[in-house]
């Protein structure tokens, strides 16, 4: 292809020098820290208090990455909850769509901000959500 | 006669748009044979959904492309709409079309980086990846997530809006609008790109015609085709936009296209904003498994970035789905087209060409 002298598109491309004087897109992390996003879908958090134990986030959870089990604090449990279980999480296989958290009755199952876990131990993934 | 060298240009490479290979042979930097194989990304989405209920399955849909997940979230809460009866409001349509054209335009600027990166034009990927970052933000305050949303919902979509949004989305609009110019300048003006991406990567319009191709394929050959127009769906009839084309049919002209689209987009979103009416977002539905769906067939199309877009789905009177076939524009530009664009291309424009064609692997497989 013969080559065609454009002399708007060989100084053009030089605008970009501009760019050099603006302020960066980034945050110098961890000096800044980037603003909690209210809906964020999260971590798992349990209020042991109104969970009713009644599975229905495992029935829905199409990962199968809830199972029930025994609340790491019995004393906390809500009195009403008939199975005496609560939701513990794999985060092996969760992929954090929400679904859980819209089928949860007395809402005590909701997803917060919080999403960095660091842990040597991959048991730990096995997530019993806060109690909060 | 010369002798040829066989090489397999993927499926890790950087230059390959996602998980798939090219067998080519080469007569020095020449291509002189193509063929295109696929399997290493194979996750069997459709036969995973028909063991799932929809309203489990509506979250692995979104899976099906990572560039733009939305498309089909859409067209699978479409699809189960029209086999169950159900009636979406109109805010809950108002919305979907916020979130598809603002994944049109993320796609298109993700298409920008992987153009500019597959030409060695190192400033383009870096501007446009973090322009699209900032609607990623928006997305999160959205949906919750930033890549996959898990948002349009059959009945509606999950949650409403933020009140702060509409200022939120017209803020980025007009920074975006004011530097689609700057992009003008740096990219779609540049003399070295104009000569890397003219001419290469030529289809005409017959042949588009011929092999069902769409998106900016057949756009840039000057066929306006597209679904939104052409068979509109959501609240698309009573927005105001263009089909943008072009006619020389080579990677520049795609460029240009998708150029113009990213205005379109921002000219839709604009007129989201001012019509968005108040309203319920979601219907009531059943508990998932009693959400049985009738025994019938559909089909729906949606526009993506990178084309025409389908489902199919049946259902047989369970709560589950019998089949669901998932037809991206992907399977015919990656196949009949590239396969025959390469053969006569340089070794250094197989990149420049699957992302001119926006092939996306995952959505091939499935």
């Amino acid at each position: 292809m013969a080559w065609n002298l454009d002399i708007k598109g060989l100084i053009h491309p030089f605008s970009a020098l501009a760019q050099g004087f603006k302020q960066p897109h980034t945050l110098s992390y961890p000096v800044e820290q980037r603003a909690e996003v209210t809906g964020y879908r999260g971590f798992h958090v349990n209020t042991i208090s109104d969970c009713v134990g009644c599975g229905n986030c495992q029935d829905i959870c199409m990962n199968e990455a809830i199972d029930m089990v025994e609340p790491l604090s019995p004393e906390a449990m809500n009195p009403k909850n008939a199975s005496g279980l609560v939701p513990r999480i794999d985060y092996g296989r969760c992929c954090w769509c929400g679904l859980c958290v819209d089928v949860c009755g007395p809402d005590s199952l909701r997803l917060e901000g919080d999403c960095v876990y660091v842990s040597p131990d991959a048991d730990s993934f096995l997530y019993m959500p806060k109690d909060k | 006669m010369s002798e040829t060298i066989k090489i397999f240009h993927g499926p890790q490479h950087p230059g390959v748009t996602g998980n798939m290979s090219l067998e080519l042979d080469l007569d020095g930097e020449t291509i002189v044979k193509a063929v295109t194989h696929v399997g290493y990304l194979h996750r069997g989405f459709e036969k995973m959904i028909e063991r799932r209920t929809v309203i489990q399955a509506f979250t692995i849909v979104c899976r099906i492309c990572v560039p733009e997940p939305d498309p089909n979230e859409e067209n699978f809460a479409r699809g189960v709409e029209e086999l169950y009866g159900l009636e979406v409001s109109e805010r809950a349509q108002y919305i979907r079309v916020m979130i598809l054209e603002l994944a049109r335009l993320q796609a298109h600027l993700l298409w920008l980086a992987g153009q500019g990166g597959s030409i060695g034009h190192e400033i383009v990927p870096q501007w446009a990846i973090g322009e699209r970052d900032y609607i990623l933000d928006l997305f999160e305050a959205i949906t919750g997530g930033r890549v996959y949303h898990m948002y349009i919902y059959p009945g509606g979509v999950k949650r409403d809006l933020p009140e702060d949004l509409p200022e939120r989305l017209l803020a980025l609009l007009d920074t975006l609008a004011s530097r689609l110019p700057e992009y003008d300048r740096i990219f779609f003006d540049n003399a070295a790109v104009k000569k890397r991406l003219q001419g290469v990567g030529v289809v005409d319009a017959a042949e588009c015609v011929r092999n069902s191709y769409s998106g900016p394929v057949i756009r840039g050959c000057g066929i306006p085709r597209d679904v939104r127009k052409d068979a509109p769906y959501l609240v698309y009839d009573r927005l105001e936009f263009d089909i943008p084309t072009q006619s020389a049919g080579d990677a520049y002209a795609r460029a240009l296209v998708r150029r113009a689209e990213m205005h379109q987009s921002i000219r839709i979103l604009r007129q989201v904003v001012e019509q968005l009416p108040d309203g319920p977002i979601q219907c009531k539905l059943p508990r998932h498994r009693q959400f049985k769906i009738p025994r019938g067939e559909t089909y729906v199309q949606s526009e993506s970035a990178r084309g025409a877009f389908g489902y199919f789905m049946a259902g047989d009177g369970t709560p589950f789905l019998r089949r669901l076939q998932v037809r991206g524009p992907s399977i015919v530009h990656a196949f009949t087209l590239l396969e025959r664009l390469l053969v006569g291309a340089q070794l250094s424009d197989v990149a420049l060409i699957m992302n001119s064609l926006g092939i996306c692997p995952p959505e091939i497989e499935r």
